[in-house]
């Protein structure tokens, strides 16, 4: 639901390094992490890491098993009306909050009705206020969610990571912004403090619902924001786990007898946006033609080291919906052909630009230059810095003068979704500003396709329309997708149980230490 | 004198004004809104507008200036928009680990660039003098990232002897201030040599040479009271970089200081940490600065302040 | 100091400041050397589009990404595919310039600002040094980013984003020196003999000034060449594929642990520049000098 980037400013994450520990050995598993947490709350939240932090003392009614599966948490079972209208959950009995309040269906009115309520002014009021018309507690272990359309993909959206149970009482009490410092809910650690700066700490929750977990006696969350230094934090033993690994040291440290170094699949994909109302991108075969001209294998090889595979799609392999089409070939010869029949023979200059600025950005950048230029086009590389990338791309106000025209970005649907990783990267409503389309692509057909998917409840018929639409996005070419990246990470060989999700969030509710 | 530091302070206030006011125009100039960034990628354009309001960035310009300006004025700076603290716990949170890092740096490089300097001085042109400069010049031809890279890499990673980031203890300090120092040692050092030759040129000390005072003191009692002022005034300078100028070597050690904060704020567009940080910086170099001035009239008493 | 260039004892026929700076400046090898460093350098740097061995943005090979120096390449590659010695090569010009025209911009407003805010005093002096300590207080970084905003990205915003952060500090050190000149006796005497303040600064505290300034600026072109690379590594300096040293240092960190000669050949670059400037500066200073004659 985020773009995901792995360097100095964005995501990540490291377990536990054994504070000099008493005899009986308290299990202390510290993870460091790339960036600060913005908050703990995580309907104010619009980062993964701040997310996924905060699955160590939040759940939600729905999560993600760490193959990005929908799975029930707090909740036993859901039913879904006729009309795609109205959504009964049953919860799970017996479950505790922190504070030793029961978990019942009142937390969960609570709850979305805090983040529906403009009043609060919460980051993720946009998500639920879309689609949830009213929420209401039927009994103590039954929620009822009414819909002010239907919107197929509700189920995916109360397991995304922001949707999780604060408790009622504790949000009474320290109100709507406090909360963010008194984190109260029901997960399987308990907040103990965070000093912004250096860490954030968790401990072991006794009463947990799921028992035999959790089985460290603490978490330590440590942002180590220079990933070279995350690298080093490994080896000298200060972390026993972290996310992201930079790709580069991944041989350096394989090398190393008490690290893993393990690479997990993503849903991260990488693509090269052409704004397509703009000359020379709005010729669909000078569009085609630089997807001929650039070598993915090329791109996985030299920016992420081979820790990526050439996409092959328009949503990657993981989100729910996508369908593999094929790696387009690099064929620089038909690219040249093809430019030449758009009346670009000896090419034209433009601007390349990156939504990141870190290394992996510098050397992808550098490659689509030099194989661009192959072909004629000669590019000026710009990496915008994350204000310039709000200024120039993200809240450009006339579609008509977007200076965007080469983009290099990323997204991961963190709903696990294909409606996630469509609609807002390429519905015709999602131009800048209001959402992300950067290609201001324009397809009827797309546009149909993504509305009818979301009316259905039909599997089979919400799987035809998505192959629909993602086919004629492929043809029509508004992107380049280039490659879906692995996830790096490293690790103690101590530790077990920690895993990276596909999304670049993380799955730690088994972590255990040798 | 008391009076010449008395005016001083009260030009604190006009400078800090014009502070404020250049700090204020210039974080709303710079490109990026806020409340999209907080907003995150996917917001809708509902709830940046959310955001905004929160924010308090949906005001006009002169309002939002005068509620920053009458804030300042009671000692509130606003709250963070990325973490909605008050910026003064940010910042005081952050201040001591700086603070403590500069001095460290500050100390040790002071120190050591002053005796290569003068050392070098003394035996100008001769192995002392080649080997100090090698030195000095080595450590400002390093760039701090790349130094402090190297560092960790051989210090924590290859020989085990340091811990490689966080703030806790005093082993913690030293790889920070030596990455942090190198650079002031070596401008030390090259300043007091060059202050030093000249000095030791002068008829002063050839008067005091020629008396047949012994060349120790000479070099003590004569030279390196006069060769002080331009050191005092680079020290001052210094000090004053170190204070702001360690974000480099904060992002890499992990220092839980204000350069960090500030490479944060600047990044997530936190206009009041901006605001606040940078008042905070003039005030310390203003205050610095103030310092290096009276020590000019301690040293060489021919300096009049009117 | 009032007869600064008129040599005292002379054994050579007719001597011209020039001939006098040349005297003293020869019998310091150590200069010498890095003066012709610099020369070379700056030769290379002229010359390079017309010796490099390869172009240094557009050839690549993605056969030997990371390949160690050979004959072929006599640096090694980088790990795009490039030519080290071709980059760096042209990566001279770029640092170079951007090192010099930095700093003597700073030099010169930063000494035109200290010798009016030393000599006056007063007003001037409050509202010169109040500027300085504006400027002070707007960290590197912030200016930077602030001036790549104003005028978008790119190596001309990082020279501009030095040399204003380097005038402040030649401005206070000019005035320092200017304050405790101006009550020499020679300058009071000037002035009581009617000499205008023109004068009395151009002709005997500007010259008592530029030791310190050469030094500084010496120093100094090594600061700003390294600045760059730290605004790169915050992700703020030249856009690539620019081989400006600095970057190619900083986007070399991530390799540095794998293939070595990637960082070293351009720190190396660096360092060896930084170490000519210096030595050059300091003989500079003894040659310019006429206080220092050195027997």
């Amino acid at each position: 639901m985020k773009i995901k980037s792995h360097s100095m400013l964005f995501a990540a994450l490291a377990v536990g390094a054994a504070m000099a520990v008493p005899a009986y050995a308290a299990k202390d598993v510290v993870f460091a992490v790339a960036s600060q947490f913005t908050t703990t709350d995580p309907y104010d939240a619009n980062d993964t890491l701040s997310q996924a932090m905060a699955k160590s003392f939040y759940e939600g009614l729905f999560g993600f098993d760490k193959d990005m599966k929908v799975i029930p948490v707090l909740a036993e079972s859901y039913t879904a009306s006729k009309d795609g209208l109205v959504y009964t959950i049953k919860l799970k009995k017996g479950i505790k909050f922190h504070d030793g309040t029961d978990f019942k269906a009142d937390a969960v009115k609570a709850n979305l009705d805090r983040v529906t309520n403009p009043e609060n002014k919460l980051k993720r009021y946009g998500l639920y206020n879309n689609n949830i018309a009213k929420t209401e507690a039927v009994d103590d272990s039954t929620a009822r969610i009414t819909l002010k359309t239907p919107f197929s993909a509700f189920i995916n959206q109360l397991a995304h990571p922001s949707t999780v149970m604060i408790s009622p009482t504790a949000l009474a009490k320290y109100g709507n912004k406090d909360i963010a410092f008194n984190p109260v809910g029901t997960g399987p650690f308990k907040f103990v403090e965070w000093k912004q700066t250096d860490y954030l700490k968790v401990a072991k929750n006794e009463n947990y619902w799921q028992k035999g977990l959790p089985k460290v006696d603490s978490i330590t969350w440590k942002p180590v924001i220079d990933s070279n230094s995350r690298a080093a934090v490994m080896q000298t033993g200060e972390a026993q786990f972290t996310y992201p690994l930079p790709y580069e040291q991944a041989e350096t440290l394989k090398a190393k007898a008490d690290l893993d170094v393990v690479a997990a699949p993503s849903i991260i994909l990488r693509y090269l946006s052409m704004n397509t109302q703009q000359k020379p991108f709005d010729n669909p075969k000078v569009r085609q033609a630089i997807a001929y001209a650039i070598n993915k294998e090329a791109v996985a090889k030299i920016a992420f080291s081979g820790y990526a595979t050439p996409a092959d799609g328009i949503v990657p392999e993981g989100v729910e919906y996508s369908v593999k089409i094929g790696v387009m070939p690099y064929d620089v010869a038909k690219a040249k052909q093809l430019l030449t029949e758009a009346g670009y023979p000896n090419g034209f200059e433009t601007e390349l630009w990156s939504g990141y600025n870190h290394s992996i950005a510098q050397k992808l950048t550098q490659v689509l230059q030099q194989q661009l230029q192959q072909i004629g086009i000669r590019t000026k590389i710009t990496l915008l810095e994350a204000g310039q990338r709000v200024e120039k791309v993200e809240s450009w106000q006339d579609p008509a003068t977007a200076p965007v025209r080469l983009y290099y970005i990323g997204w991961s649907s963190s709903t696990g979704e294909a409606d996630w990783a469509i609609r807002p990267l390429l519905a015709s409503d999602s131009w800048p500003p209001k959402l992300f389309n950067t290609a201001y692509y324009k397809s009827d057909k797309v546009d149909g396709d993504i509305k009818s998917a979301l009316l259905t409840t039909d599997k089979t018929e919400k799987a035809k329309f998505y192959k629909d639409a993602q086919e004629s996005i492929y043809k029509d070419a508004p992107w380049v997708p280039l490659v879906t990246e692995k996830l790096l990470s490293a690790k103690s060989k101590r530790l077990s149980g920690v895993y990276t999700m596909p999304d670049g969030s993380f799955d730690i509710i088994n972590v255990d230490l040798k | 004198m008391l009076q010449y530091i008395v005016r001083r302070l009260l030009g604190l206030i006009p400078t800090l004004l014009i502070v404020a006011v250049l700090v204020f125009m210039f974080v709303h100039l710079l490109p990026g809104d806020p409340a999209r960034l907080a907003a995150g990628p996917d917001a809708t354009p509902a709830t940046v507008a959310l955001v905004r309001q929160d924010l308090g960035l949906d005001k006009p310009l002169p309002e939002q200036f005068i509620r920053f300006a009458t804030g300042v004025l009671r000692g509130d700076f606003g709250r963070s928009l990325r973490t909605k603290r008050p910026v003064s716990t940010e910042i005081a949170e952050r201040f001591m680990p700086t603070m403590w890092l500069t001095v460290a740096a500050m100390a040790w490089s002071v120190l050591i660039g002053m005796a290569i300097g003068t050392l070098s001085a003394v035996w100008r042109n001769r192995w002392p003098d080649r080997v100090g400069m090698t030195l000095a010049v080595s450590g400002i031809s390093f760039p701090a990232f790349a130094l402090g890279m190297l560092l960790m890499q051989i210090f924590a990673v290859q020989l085990n002897w340091l811990p490689t980031v966080g703030a806790d203890t005093w082993r913690h300090y030293i790889l920070p201030s030596v990455t942090l120092g190198a650079a002031v040692a070596a401008i030390m050092a090259r300043f007091t040599r060059s202050s030093f030759v000249e000095i030791l040129q002068d008829d002063y000390i050839r008067t005091a040479r020629a008396k047949g005072l012994p060349e120790t003191v000479v070099v003590v009692k004569h030279g390196l009271r006069n060769a002080l002022i331009p050191v005092v005034t680079m020290m001052g300078l210094q000090f004053g970089f170190l204070l702001g100028g360690s974000i480099v070597v904060e992002v890499v050690f992990n220092w839980p200081g204000m350069g960090r904060l500030l490479i944060d704020a600047v990044d997530m567009r936190d206009y009041p940490v901006i605001q606040g940080l940078v008042l905070l910086f003039s005030v310390e170099f203003i205050l610095i600065n103030l310092i290096v001035d009276v020590l000019y009239a301690v040293i060489n008493p021919t300096i009049r302040y009117r | 100091m009032t007869t600064a260039t008129v040599p005292l004892t002379s054994t050579a026929s007719v001597r011209t400041p020039w001939t006098e700076f040349w005297r003293k400046f020869k019998r310091q090898h150590a200069a010498v050397i890095a003066g012709v460093f610099v020369l070379l350098l700056v030769t290379l740097a002229i010359l390079a589009p017309w010796i490099v061995p390869y172009d240094a943005e557009n050839f690549f090979d993605y056969d030997s990404l990371n390949a160690r120096p050979s004959w072929k390449h006599w640096f090694g590659v980088d790990p795009l595919g490039r030519d080290i010695l071709s980059r760096l090569l042209m990566g001279a010009r770029i640092s170079l310039t951007a090192g010099f025209v930095s700093v003597a911009v700073g030099a010169i407003v930063g000494t035109v600002l200290g010798l009016v805010a030393g000599y006056r005093e007063g007003w001037w002096d409050r509202i010169i040094m109040r500027l300085c300590d504006v400027l002070f207080a707007f960290p590197g970084i912030l200016l930077a980013i602030g001036i790549v905003a104003i005028l978008g990205g790119g190596m001309i915003n990082v020279i501009i984003a030095v040399a204003i952060f380097s005038i402040p500090t030649f401005a206070r050190l000019v005035r320092g020196n200017t304050l405790s000149l101006k009550h020499l006796t020679y300058v009071e005497a000037a002035r009581s003999v009617g000499a205008s303040d023109w004068t009395i600064v151009m002709r005997h505290i500007f010259p008592g000034t530029i030791a310190a300034v050469v030094v500084y600026f010496s120093l100094r072109i090594g600061t700003s060449i390294i600045t760059a690379a730290s605004l790169s590594f915050i992700g703020l300096g030249a856009q690539p594929p620019t081989p400006e040293w600095g970057a190619m240092l900083n986007e070399a960190r991530s390799d540095m642990m794998t293939s070595p000669h990637v960082a070293i050949f351009p720190s190396l670059a660096i360092f060896f520049t930084v170490l000519a400037f210096n030595l050059l500066g300091d003989g500079l200073r003894d040659a310019l000098d006429p206080k220092i004659d050195r027997r």
